[in-house]
């Protein structure tokens, strides 16, 4: 696909212009193939290298202020045999209950933009779920305070409605909290992952449905979810390791048990014990992987990219 | 699309539910917003409206400093990170195996799937021990002019925020890419462009449109990142940093909640703007096809 000067040596053109010197011309395709390789060498240099180097910095020894190279598995001993195991599964519970919530409370709107909405209209009633998703973390996260809070405003319309009598203290500073937090945030990408696996479902397959007198919940069941897997597993796994992954969100909206992963490594980083930030890193691409592969045998997830080839 | 007229009812609850979901997903930032026109602040009975909070923002010289610095690191992501997405797009749709495309779409994306905090550590780990080896080296080489490339600043913020950014530039430029036919590059070609001619003359022009939206996303989601840049930057500050340090020192205080709203009006002005104005750009684009479609009546 890169060529340098094709009609170089054809056509007489050498006849107009000088031709190019053979060294030039090497220099130049190399020079065009590297430029055309940097992203992947970038993305090589500053993104998987160290991923993949987290796990050998993880058995290597503290020191004081940093680590010395050795071996020892007292960082994943000092993960696996603490409370940080239980706070580490608890927050995959909540996380999986998040994924849950987004996925019954976004995915139906995927469905409807692809179903309902002509196809010239669909990609802007899209974009309004970028909206929020262009407001800060930081402001989002921290704007549920106010909302979820005992003297929020939650509670000051629910007790000016008379549903309650008393605030609920429960959605704040609580696992609740933290699961609110979580949809709050990522349910955008449930509709857009929904939105792009719906492309896999065509739409005069909802017209053979209708036409077979498919029931509704047996057109989603059996027509709707098989074609649409890829897309909402990959959803699906976003929304559950960033849940997994994102401190903000424990550390603003949970109470003092709720710590993820990415809290026990920013607190470990915090306290000067690197390794073991480097282990937690280390699992949660283990984690991560896991759950691509597993993915991958179940649905074949390349079948996602199709919307874009 | 036959039930529409049948149950119309159901389509339009359908609609309601769809806006209802977005407009509590925006919620609790108009709340803030709400709350930052507040004299009285968070939890008043009594709402006086005021700019208040607002004027003491303009005068922070620390959060001004702040500002310069994370729209410096904006700017740069933007001009380093837009062409990186793009030419790994090109090569992507130029690159003939499927296991160099799988390589190229799995390094760009799996970004996405990597949670902020792990990222950030593992960068951060990952830049302490290239400073360490460079003082190494430099000790052992006895030449000191490349010992603080990597040191924490602007470099690593640098880098963490081009990973944070590239996936979301690479689809939506791979997008736009899917509508451009690949053969008007040849034509080019074989009338004698060189490749970058045909290229800028003629594929430019009808990707810009993505090409323009990746970098305002760009720029608004590395001036709202806060985990990967406050992990990798270093010394100074950055407004996001200095936020956070507000609500966690302060509580929520009358000026967070203004600086709160300041900054997300900003970026849902910006981001509003570029919707409206595509929305209503490629309604005019549809519009001249059509007319150009139809056929000129001779009288």
């Amino acid at each position: 696909m890169i060529k340098v000067r094709p009609q170089l040596g054809g056509m007489g053109g050498s006849d107009i212009t000088a031709p190019i010197p053979a060294s030039r011309l090497r220099w130049q395709r190399g020079l065009s193939r590297a430029l055309f390789l940097l992203p992947i060498i970038f993305m090589m240099v500053f993104f998987a290298l160290p991923l993949a180097l987290t796990v050998v910095w993880s058995v290597f020894e503290r020191t004081m202020f940093w680590m010395k190279p050795g071996f020892t598995l007292f960082s994943y001993e000092n993960f696996f045999f603490s409370a940080r195991l239980d706070n580490f599964l608890s927050s995959m519970m909540h996380s999986s209950v998040s994924v849950v919530v987004s996925f019954v409370l976004g995915f139906p709107i995927a469905v409807f933009i692809r179903r309902r909405i002509p196809q010239v209209a669909q990609h802007r009633v899209i974009l309004l779920f970028i909206l929020p998703f262009m407001v800060s973390e930081i402001i989002r996260i921290f704007a549920l305070r106010p909302v979820l809070q005992r003297t929020g405003l939650v509670n000051t319309v629910l007790l000016e409605l008379g549903v309650i009598t008393e605030p609920i203290t429960a959605i704040l500073y609580t696992p609740m909290g933290v699961i609110i937090g979580e949809v709050m945030s990522f349910l955008p990408f449930i509709v857009f992952a929904g939105f792009l696996a719906m492309e896999a479902v065509p739409k005069y397959i909802f017209e053979i449905c209708d036409d077979l007198g498919a029931p509704r919940h047996r057109v989603f069941i059996d027509v709707i979810l098989p074609l649409a897997a890829p897309g909402i597993f990959a959803g699906g796994v976003f929304i559950f390791v960033n849940g997994l992954g994102v401190a903000l969100l424990p550390n603003i909206l949970g109470g003092p048990g709720a710590v993820n992963a990415g809290l026990i490594a920013t607190q470990a980083i915090a306290a000067l014990d690197f390794p073991l930030a480097m282990a937690v890193s280390a699992i949660m691409m283990a984690t991560l992987l896991a759950l691509l592969y597993l993915g991958h045998r179940l649905f074949n997830l390349t079948r996602i990219l199709s919307p874009i080839n | 699309m036959g039930d529409d007229y049948t149950r119309l009812w159901t389509y339009r609850l359908k609609w309601l539910y769809t806006l209802l979901v977005v407009f509590t997903l925006m919620l609790p930032v108009f709340y803030v917003i709400y709350i930052s026109f507040n004299q009285n602040g968070f939890g008043a009975r009594d709402y006086v409206f005021t700019f208040e909070w607002y004027s003491g923002i303009f005068t922070d010289l620390l959060l001004m400093n702040a500002l310069g610095n994370t729209m410096l690191l904006a700017a740069i992501t933007t001009v380093l990170a837009v062409p990186l997405g793009l030419i790994a797009a090109k090569f992507y749709k130029a690159t003939g195996t499927d296991r160099a495309k799988l390589l190229t779409v799995s390094l760009l994306l799996s970004p996405l799937f990597v949670p902020a905090d792990i990222l950030g550590s593992a960068l951060l780990v990952f830049f302490k021990n290239l400073n360490i080896a460079c003082a190494t080296a430099g000790e052992w080489l006895g030449v000191s002019w490349f010992e603080t490339w990597f040191e924490l600043g602007y470099f690593s913020a640098l880098v963490g925020l081009i990973i944070y950014t590239i996936p979301y530039i690479f689809v939506v430029i791979l997008i736009t890419m899917g509508r451009y036919k690949e053969q008007q590059s040849e034509a080019a070609r074989s009338c004698g462009a060189t490749a970058w001619q045909a290229f800028y003359q003629i594929e430019f022009p009808q990707i810009r449109a993505g090409v323009f939206s990746a970098c305002a996303f760009t720029v608004i989601l590395s001036f709202n990142e806060y985990t990967r840049t406050s992990l990798l930057k270093g010394g100074y500050d950055t407004i996001t940093s200095v936020l956070i340090s507000q609500m966690l020192n302060e509580g929520m205080s009358e000026q967070s909640y203004a600086m709160s709203s300041l900054i997300s009006f900003i970026a849902i002005a910006v981001i509003g703007s570029i919707i409206i104005y595509t929305l209503v750009h490629t309604d005019r684009l549809e519009r001249e096809a059509r007319a150009k479609a139809q056929p000129v009546m001779s009288s």
